[in-house]
């Protein structure tokens, strides 16, 4: 087997790789023991499946590397696709894991005075300026996005901002930090993506995976 | 230094091309556009840059945004630097061509400026080398040029070929036949493009099976048109699968070996696009190698054609072998220097004696010497 023709899959790191483990070995794919070591420094790992190698990636950069066919398989969720609109992937497989919603909050004690419909400009801090700023120009509002990569709840309460657009799942960290949920984006799951060319090419092969997963998500659902 | 070295700083997305690379971009052209010739497909050289209502009239519209604009002087018209040259073969044919006899087999090369690059392709200026057969719509003339353009990348030695086959009409069709809204049909359509199941359920609402099922549809041909036809789909939509079946048919005939996939639910980069597509993949290099498909020209004509883009078959070929050149020594008889070049060399001719005719020869990156008059190999 050569090596274009091995398929790299790249796992998130963090919180939906603990949801997501258990739907990759129910496919059949058992990592090397390596993976569960949190404290090793290999990033790429094999698996029982001899064309198969596991990448362990931030969620940002599991649909980079997708994109670009430098993996051809993966999963991410679908805020990380909404935020890079990557026309390269695919995304066949609403996996179910990793719920939450994609949300604009303000501070609580700003709400009742602030009417939305008069806004032309807003500052907003998120990992997200791209969605945020589509969101905002949608109703005609220009949105200065200040890209922050972690930590957005205390931003509005220092001044950064008065609005932050962010991953919500309980709200509970946002109560804790004065703010309310004040627009629901999108809901969030992480999907299965697949590379758009090595789909083509390798139909067959990616084709069989991606009904794994299928069996494997309906199975649960079930 | 550093400030003669700024000056090397190009604008995002244009390169230099250098050599070897040049070399064997243009080879590569060449051989093309040699491969569209053999089968009737003659060449057009329309300009760099012309009008922007003609540029985008007709199939052009769809590349609007992508279109550098220049004010002309002379005229006081606005220009537009061409982004795709299909668009002025539809133009000459549909015009200066318009008498020629049909089917009209137009072939075409040239450099390409677009305004933004994408993630895939970041240059904005790039070659394309392609054909168009115009004044023919048939499953024939579809059938010509699949293969021909899989023929023309197998012969520059592209290996791994595949061909993608799309329906772009059939989705905006459904969509029309179930009534669904601009609005509706258009997120599903994006849903689609990105095989995202789950938008795709959302998007198609109470006919959420009927697009799962034709998203599920999608990969190895014969596989595809099964589950197509398995599909409940409206019945005067039929014939775009049989069109297809047929179109698989014809070119399963001539190249048993080529890898074909049907994608039914493939509509981005198809804007124009008014029948049977198609893309070609390489296994194993990122982005597609070319694309084509039917289109109709301003004035309704059918057409059908396609596009290689030079920079993604670079990627796909391995890097080109050093070519052999021959270091001829200051002073050697002229009438020799011409035998060697008739004899097939590239001769590199020294401008000035030299202490070392080897040394100078590699130092100038030939591969043979002359010494003596005869043809020595310093490799």
């Amino acid at each position: 087997m050569t090596a274009t023709e091995k398929i790299i899959l790249a796992l998130p790191k963090g919180r939906i790789l603990d949801e997501a483990l258990p739907l990759v070995r129910r496919a059949g794919i058992e990592p090397e023991t390596a993976f569960a070591d949190e404290d090793s420094r290999q990033l790429r790992f094999t698996t029982n499946v001899p064309e198969i190698d596991i990448i362990r990636v931030r969620s940002f950069d599991a649909a980079t590397f997708v994109a670009f066919n430098a993996a051809q398989i993966g999963i991410a969720g679908n805020d990380v696709l909404m935020e890079f609109d990557y026309p390269e992937l695919y995304a066949p497989l609403d996996l179910g894991i990793g719920r939450c919603r994609l949300s604009v909050a303000e501070p609580a004690a700003l709400a009742p005075g602030d009417d939305p419909s008069r806004w032309s400009h807003v500052r907003v801090a998120t990992k997200y300026p791209n969605v945020t700023r589509k969101h905002f120009a949608a109703r005609g509002v220009h949105a200065e996005c200040i890209k922050l990569n972690g930590a957005m709840e205390i931003a509005p309460g220092l001044g950064l901002c008065h609005h932050i657009v962010d991953l919500v799942s309980s709200g509970a960290t946002l109560r804790a930090n004065g703010l309310v949920e004040v627009e629901r984006i999108a809901d969030i799951s992480s999907r299965l993506i697949v590379n758009r060319a090595a789909l083509k090419t390798q139909p067959v092969a990616l084709g069989r995976w991606i009904d794994r997963f299928a069996e494997v998500v309906h199975a649960n659902a079930a | 230094m550093t400030q003669s070295l700024e000056k090397a700083l190009l604008p995002a997305g244009l390169g230099d091309g250098l050599p070897p690379l040049a070399d064997f971009e243009a080879d590569m052209v060449d051989r093309l556009m040699a491969s569209f010739r053999s089968h009737g497909y003659e060449r057009v050289k329309p300009p760099l840059i012309e009008f922007e209502e003609s540029l985008l009239a007709g199939p052009g519209a769809a590349l609007a945004e992508q279109t550098f604009r220049v004010m002309d002087p002379q005229s006081q018209r606005m220009m537009g630097v061409r982004p795709d040259i299909t668009l002025q073969v539809a133009r000459i044919a549909a015009t200066r061509l318009r008498n020629a006899p049909r089917p009209l087999r137009l072939s075409y090369n040239g450099q390409v400026l677009r305004v933004r690059g994408t993630q895939l392709r970041p240059e904005r200026q790039f070659a394309q080398a392609g054909f168009e057969l115009i004044g023919d719509s048939g499953v024939p003339g579809d059938a010509e040029v699949v293969t021909l353009a899989a023929e023309a990348l197998a012969e520059l030695g592209v290996t791994g070929l595949s061909v993608d086959i799309s329906l772009p009409t059939l989705v905006p069709a459904m969509c029309q036949a179930l009534g669904f809204s601009a609005d509706k049909a258009k997120s599903l359509r994006l849903a689609l493009d990105r095989k995202d199941a789950a938008a795709v359920a959302q998007a198609a609402g109470a006919h959420a099976d009927l697009f799962a099922g034709l998203l599920a549809a999608g990969g190895p041909a014969d596989r595809a048109l099964e589950r197509l036809d398995a599909l409940a789909l409206p019945p005067r939509l039929r014939p775009m699968v049989a069109e297809a079946r047929g179109l698989l048919e014809r070119v399963r005939a001539a190249m048993p070996d080529l890898a074909l996939t049907v994608d039914p639910s493939e509509f981005r980069g198809f804007e124009y696009q008014t029948g049977l597509s198609f893309t070609v993949f390489a296994r194993g290099v990122r982005g597609e190698l070319g694309r084509g498909g039917r289109y109709a020209l301003e004035d309704g004509e059918a057409a059908t054609g396609f596009t290689v883009y030079l920079d993604s078959v670079l990627r796909a070929l391995p890097a080109p072998d050093r070519v052999p050149a021959l270091y001829v020594p200051y002073g050697t008889d002229l009438g020799l220097l011409r035998q060697f070049r008739r004899d097939g060399w590239r001769t590199v001719a020294g401008l000035a004696p030299v202490a070392d005719d080897g040394a100078e020869a590699l130092r100038l990156g030939c591969t043979h010497v002359v010494a003596g008059g005869d043809v020595r190999d310093l490799r």
